[in-house]
């Protein structure tokens, strides 16, 4: 560490996280570019458009600041929004199409968390593992067709709106408070912090690591269930490839907001950030009639540009 | 009448299958002290310090807390007494908090299920820092801390669990000596509170500063328990290896030097250190001394090429080098990290991997890798530095640390390395296997090498250099000649003043 001369980190600016240049960049572009980006519907579309993406990054926060991953995440969400649609479809109730979705979130976060907890296999194979069979189980009960003629209730959930404000965004924000009083403000969020930088601490503590990782895994299943609703309601139908590379979304968000793979560093507001940059470019780039292959390609740059302004600064 | 001991081991025994780990020891702690414990690697230290905190059982022993007959059957149960260990790797987790870590597994409830309550935890957390003389905010994230400060972290962790007996493990080992200074206030502190500490050092002059009592383990046995005023650092290492050995290894002959091995001229980096002239002859051992953090780990860095320099210019052999690790390495400089483990070796592979990897080029130019020609190399290397291990084939990790040292050394020569680069060649390293890599460097120099050694231990540079470098913030503060090189010097130059 230099002490004299010029140095970077001086710089008010060398203190802005990547994220947040990232997306102020972003923003600044799309609406240079497109009259019909910094819009108030818009703005409000964009928003509503990262929320079923949020109920996914948050989880993948906290699994990911374990040393952990969730690839499965997407097609669990996917596998879930086909549960619920057949049981409304065959039950009528909402209600009980909401837990059913759910209760496939549950399954597939307990299934994860069991195998990388109890028997040690690693994040990265069992999620890719699960991912497989929750797609595979989708396409097995859909016959690979959409599944339609959900009641009108459930549509409202995305599409309603309480004082003017989206439902979804209601949703989502609520999930944001959740997700951070359980990070910052509970035991189980203070052993998240423990089970990424020092698992040895939380076992000489007295605290089951396998207890906990099972209980990041889990709640990564069921927001993958509170999802599922949501995109569900937003596409009135369900798919069996519904959220097919939601997990790519997710983890990018994550890693743009300047979550780290290792020791427990994680920042939720980072991964809120992250959302909202990943939700901006698809829109923007949706505006200027950009292919969407050409989108994932841009979110990939994204991450790297974000961290490579994080790693920047980092250096000095 | 005498005095109660706050705690007491009587006849400890403890065996592992094919070795016996601890044999009919005996010790006591007493409320207030500090006390040394003392011994060579393997001595059996760790394992008894293990049985009095529950993570090892006695096979034979009995306890006692204030004179009354106890049992430790787990760490719940040491914990239960007061027994806390500051563990050498920390156990904090980097990412929370000063105040969570301390209450780590004990948070206070908040006033929700499951809730934790922060203004009590920071509360609590400052009261005990406060306690230990620890003026910082425990709303402070851990990673951002130095060594030093993590370590007073730990130590609070420990005080908040009310423990009265605290066991450090080495606790200088990675400390400059302005740290030192502020952990041995603290100790001083504690021990007027009440506190016993238990202190494993292999620093003998810590030995005398701070000991109240001194006990020395050897082969698993009690040698000796003693007061400082009745010994001396001879006799103290006497008692630990068992045999009369100067502490300080000193160089039978010194080869005249020849042509200029090293020579860096006006060197300034980004690293912090700046106008470095510094050269060092073909058959010398030159010193490169300075507190921790004056800068002779990123000179050394910039030398091999591993950092960027700003200005300057760095010649081997005579030309001029790049820059480079490659280029370094291709003309025949070595370095030898301070930290083996993770920068000297790959731990999970055999010592025979470890030997031949700086040398693959050399030994198989084709590309191919040839196991039997692989072994061969191993061997002679293995031979000629007397490395203890039965075969090539087995993983460096199970070698002690001085003969893990020589594999990083092997590693070089194998290379064809002419100039060495040793940074702190002797941490963690015993007594005994110190005298044998100060005679290993001294084969060398007068096989025609050349050594530019970096060394926290000051009479470690007196006794194997010939000359010495001193830095002081970044800067060469001066040289000193063969005659000129006593510790007085070298600390006269490195201090600030």
């Amino acid at each position: 560490m230099s002490t004299h001369g010029f140095s970077l980190a001086a710089l008010p600016i060398a203190r802005v996280p990547g994220v947040a240049i990232v997306l102020v960049v972003l923003c600044a572009g799309f609406g240079l570019t497109s009259p019909g980006f910094a819009t108030p519907a818009n703005i409000s579309n964009i928003l509503t458009q990262s929320t079923i993406l949020l109920l996914l990054a948050l989880p993948m926060t906290l699994i990911i600041m374990t040393e952990g991953l969730d690839l499965s995440i997407g097609a669990v969400l996917t596998f879930a929004s086909i549960v619920l649609a057949v049981t409304v479809i065959a039950t009528g109730s909402p209600t009980l199409g909401f837990l059913a979705a759910l209760a496939v979130g549950l399954c597939f976060g307990l299934g994860n968390g069991v195998l990388i907890a109890v028997f040690d296999i690693p994040p990265f194979i069992t999620t890719l593992g699960t991912l497989g069979i929750a797609q595979g189980l989708s396409l097995l009960v859909t016959d690979g067709q959409s599944i339609v003629g959900i009641p009108r209730s459930i549509e409202q959930i995305y599409s309603g709106t309480a004082a003017g404000i989206p439902f979804p965004i209601i949703i989502a924000a609520l999930a944001y408070f959740i997700t951070h009083a359980l990070l910052y403000h509970t035991r189980f969020g203070t052993y998240v912090f423990a089970l990424g930088g020092n698992r040895e601490a939380l076992r000489v503590a007295g605290i089951s690591v396998r207890g906990m990782l099972i209980r990041v895994y889990v709640f990564g299943g069921l927001m993958a269930g509170f999802a599922a609703l949501l995109m569900t309601a937003r596409l009135n139908s369900a798919h069996p490839t519904a959220g097919i590379g939601m997990e790519f979304d997710a983890i990018a968000a994550v890693a743009v907001g300047g979550t780290s793979f290792e020791r427990g560093n994680g920042w939720l507001l980072g991964t809120l950030l992250g959302v909202i940059a990943v939700g901006v470019l698809r829109n923007g780039l949706n505006l200027l009639a950009v292919p969407s292959s050409v989108q994932v390609a841009c979110i990939g740059a994204l991450v790297i540009i974000a961290l490579f302004i994080d790693g920047m600064r980092a250096e000095r | 009448m005498a005095v109660v001991p706050l705690f007491e081991l009587r006849g400890i025994s403890k065996e592992f299958p094919g070795v016996k780990a601890l044999d009919d020891v005996s010790f006591e702690i007493r409320a207030g002290e500090v006390h040394m414990l003392v011994g060579e690697n393997g001595a059996g230290k760790s394992t008894l310090m293990k049985i009095l905190c529950g993570a090892y059982r006695a096979d034979r022993g009995s306890f006692f807390n204030n004179g009354e007959p106890v049992t430790i059957h787990d760490s719940a149960a040491a914990r239960k007494f007061g027994i806390a260990v500051i563990f050498q790797d920390f156990t904090l987790v980097p990412y929370l908090d000063i105040a969570k870590n301390i209450f780590l597994g004990r948070e206070f409830p908040g006033r929700l299920p499951g809730f934790i309550d922060r203004h009590r935890i920071h509360a609590e957390a400052k009261r005990v820092l406060d306690m230990i003389g620890f003026d910082i905010d425990p709303r402070m994230s851990v990673h951002a801390l130095g060594v030093a400060q993590q370590q007073m972290v730990e130590i609070a962790k420990a005080l908040s669990q009310d423990a009265r007996i605290l066991v450090m493990d080495e606790p200088t080992a990675a400390l400059s000596d302005r740290e030192t200074e502020l952990l041995f206030a603290m100790i001083a502190r504690l021990k007027k509170n009440g506190v016993a500490i238990i202190y494993i050092s292999h620093r003998l002059s810590e030995v005398f500063v701070l000991g109240d009592r001194i006990t020395v383990l050897r082969d698993g046995r009690k040698i000796a328990s003693l007061l400082p005023g009745e010994t001396t650092p001879d006799q103290l290492v006497t008692l630990m290896v068992g045999r009369p050995v100067d502490t300080t290894y000193t160089r039978p002959s010194r080869p005249t030097p020849g042509e200029v091995a090293l020579e860096v001229k006006n060197l300034s980096g980004p690293s912090g250190f700046s106008d470095v002239n510094l050269t060092v002859r073909a058959g010398e051992i030159v010193g490169l001394s300075g507190l921790v953090g004056s800068g002779r780990t990123e000179v050394a860095r910039a030398i091999f090429g591993a950092d960027r320099v700003t200005s300057g210019e760095i010649r081997l052999f005579g030309e001029r080098i790049g820059g480079s690790v490659e280029d370094s390495t291709r003309r025949g400089m070595a370095l030898i990290p301070e930290n083996r483990k993770t920068q000297g070796l790959a731990l999970a592979r055999s010592v025979g991997d470890n030997i031949v990897l700086a040398g693959l080029r050399k030994l198989f130019p084709s590309g191919v890798f040839v196991p039997r020609r692989a072994m061969k190399a191993a061997r002679a290397i293995i031979q000629k530095l007397r490395i203890a291990t039965p075969t090539p084939r087995r993983p460096v990790a199970t070698l002690s640390g001085g003969n893990q040292q020589k594999v990083v050394i092997g590693k070089w020569l194998n290379a064809d390395a002419r100039f060495f680069i040793f940074d702190e060649p002797t941490r963690g390293i015993d007594v005994g296997a110190k005298s044998e890599i100060f005679r290993l460097l001294d084969g060398l120099v007068h096989n025609g090498a050349a050594i530019l050694m970096i060394s926290s231990e000051q009479i470690e540079i007196v006794h194997i250099c010939d000359r010495a470098y001193v830095m002081r913030s970044g800067r060469i503060a001066g040289e000193l000649s063969h005659h000129e090189l006593t510790e007085a010097n070298i600390v006269r130059l490195g201090i600030h003043q």
